[in-house]
């Protein structure tokens, strides 16, 4: 296979990582938010459950969490899953993980915001959702922003992870191909790939962290 | 006429007592200074008065709204039944009554996202609802009255203390309030900061502002406040016009207290 042929086939894989990679933060980062709040709601069941359903998500590996997600429906409910239904797992499963995540690192974020803050806002008349809107949410934004940059680079590394559904990502092709050719020049151009990745987005991240920088 | 008026407001922090049946009144225009020991309550107080803790007991008015009144022992909220802080943010009568006052942090607890001009703008904008070009325009009254206009498009980050708690000021000025409360608003400032913000405080007082002070800088409110109360362990001990109970206290307790800032 002449190395064209070769990085053209990685950048396919390359592409799908790609979608894993962004779909996965587009729900995530969201849906950590609603999970916060659940999180931290004043009604103690849901707390609870969420609680627990966050520690679950957390302590067991990303990698079987795929899996329940790819054959759960087949061995618990017998359903009948057509093609599509490894990517909406595969989605699935890493939005649902790392919205676990996201949510705790809000969460603390959220409680490192000194109490006066909301005093403050509560006595010029705020109410709360404009007093979370308008200021505690954006100071919480400028906290998390370096633990969530180490999130999203360990997402990048965790695209690989959807090898165990046998999705084709760039990671699962890199593999093949090194498998049907006898040599290991794709795996390492797989991993040159997710380095420049990871570099783009470390910089994109500075960038914005920076963005950030004009207050303390 | 009386702006403010509380009476035997009892509070309790798990058990123990912090206010003791505590009753004073704030009429227009007048200054009044609270002085005590640390521990004798006057946060709590001010607290109570503005809303971000609840009494247990007592009543308050602001101008002729009962606020608070006394059933069976227990305070009872004006629009709610339980005794919640949460429900007290919520409810909208007493939204409607905290445009009635200010209050001024000894932290300043501005807005560190924010620019100054917009620490003093928004409240006025999005929680009063006013127009946002007479709410600049005001602001900008303000943030000059505060020597600060060089300022305004500054974060809070980049002034001093004493800047800060000008700024502070600015912003509960321009919510137009009948009442400021400040507690300790110099403590948290060197000697020569503290002087500029005891300068500002007294321009307000020229103008015949209705501000309640928790201070303790005595010569300072010997000469700004028209009266004084003097605190201790939750309870009031002495009240009277500020230069005469500085100057000459009643109450043993008084002078032993004033005794320590003269020394
Ligand atoms: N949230 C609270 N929980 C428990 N105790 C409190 C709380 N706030 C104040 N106290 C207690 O109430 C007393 C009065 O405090 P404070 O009102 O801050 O006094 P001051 O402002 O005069 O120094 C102190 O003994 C303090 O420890
Ligand atoms: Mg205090």
């Amino acid at each position: 296979m002449s190395y064209t042929s070769l990085i053209l086939k990685i950048l396919d894989g390359a592409g799908a990582s790609f979608i894993i990679f962004f779909t996965t933060l587009l729900f995530s980062l969201p849906l950590g938010i609603l999970i916060m709040f659940a999180r931290m709601s004043k009604v103690k069941p849901l707390s609870a459950v969420t609680r627990f359903i966050i520690s679950i998500l957390r302590g067991t590996p990303l990698m079987l969490q795929l899996i329940v997600w790819f054959f759960g429906p087949y061995y618990i409910f017998g359903l009948k899953l057509n093609y599509s239904w490894r990517i909406v797992s595969i989605i699935l499963g890493f939005s649902i993980n790392y919205a676990a995540y996201f949510a705790e690192i809000y969460r603390s974020g959220l409680i490192s915001i000194p109490i006066s803050q909301y005093e403050a806002a509560t006595v010029l008349g705020y109410t709360k959702s404009q007093t979370f809107i308008k200021i505690i949410f954006p100071q919480m934004v400028k906290r998390v922003l370096p633990a969530v940059t180490n999130e999203i680079i360990t997402l990048i590394k965790d695209t690989s992870l959807a090898f165990v559904v046998a999705y084709a990502e760039m990671f699962t092709i890199a593999k093949q191909v090194a498998a049907k050719e006898t040599t290991i020049v794709p795996l390492f151009i797989a991993g040159l790939f997710y380095y420049i990745f990871n570099y783009i987005v470390a910089f994109a991240m500075e960038r914005i962290e920076k963005a950030f920088d004009y207050y303390r | 006429m009386s702006l403010f008026e509380i009476k035997n407001c009892k509070k309790t922090f798990n058990g123990q007592k912090v206010l003791d049946d505590i009753s004073f009144k704030i009429n227009e225009g007048e200054v009044l200074a609270i002085i005590g020991s640390s521990g004798s309550g006057k946060t709590t107080l001010l607290r109570i008065c503005t809303f971000l803790e609840c009494m247990d007991d007592g009543e308050m008015w602001y101008l002729d709204n009962q606020v608070v009144s006394s059933s069976s022992g227990r305070a009872k909220y004006i629009g709610q039944d339980d005794l919640s802080l949460d429900s007290l943010n919520k409810n909208k009568e007493l939204v409607k009554i905290k445009s009635y006052f200010g209050l001024v942090f000894q932290s300043f607890n501005l807005f560190p996202h924010w620019t100054v001009l917009k620490n003093v703008m928004d409240a006025p904008i999005s929680v009063q609802k006013r127009n946002p070009n007479e709410v600049k325009e005001r602001a900008m009254y303000f943030l000059k009255k505060m020597g600060l206009e060089d300022k305004a498009n500054n974060y809070p980050c980049e002034l001093s203390g004493g800047q800060q708690q000008r700024v502070a000021i600015a912003r509960a000025l321009c919510l137009e309030p009948k009442i400021i409360y400040f507690d300790e608003p110099t403590s948290a400032l060197d000697p020569e900061l503290t002087s500029e913000i005891l300068k500002v405080i007294k321009e307000l007082a020229k103008e015949k502002r209705t501000m309640v002070i928790v201070t303790h800088e005595m010569n300072f409110a010997r000469d700004v406040a028209d009266r004084v109360i003097f605190m201790n362990d939750g309870v009031v001990v002495e009240e009277g016009n500020a230069y005469d109970l500085i100057t000459n206290p009643k109450k043993e307790r008084t002078k032993r207290f004033l005794q320590k800032y003269n020394e």
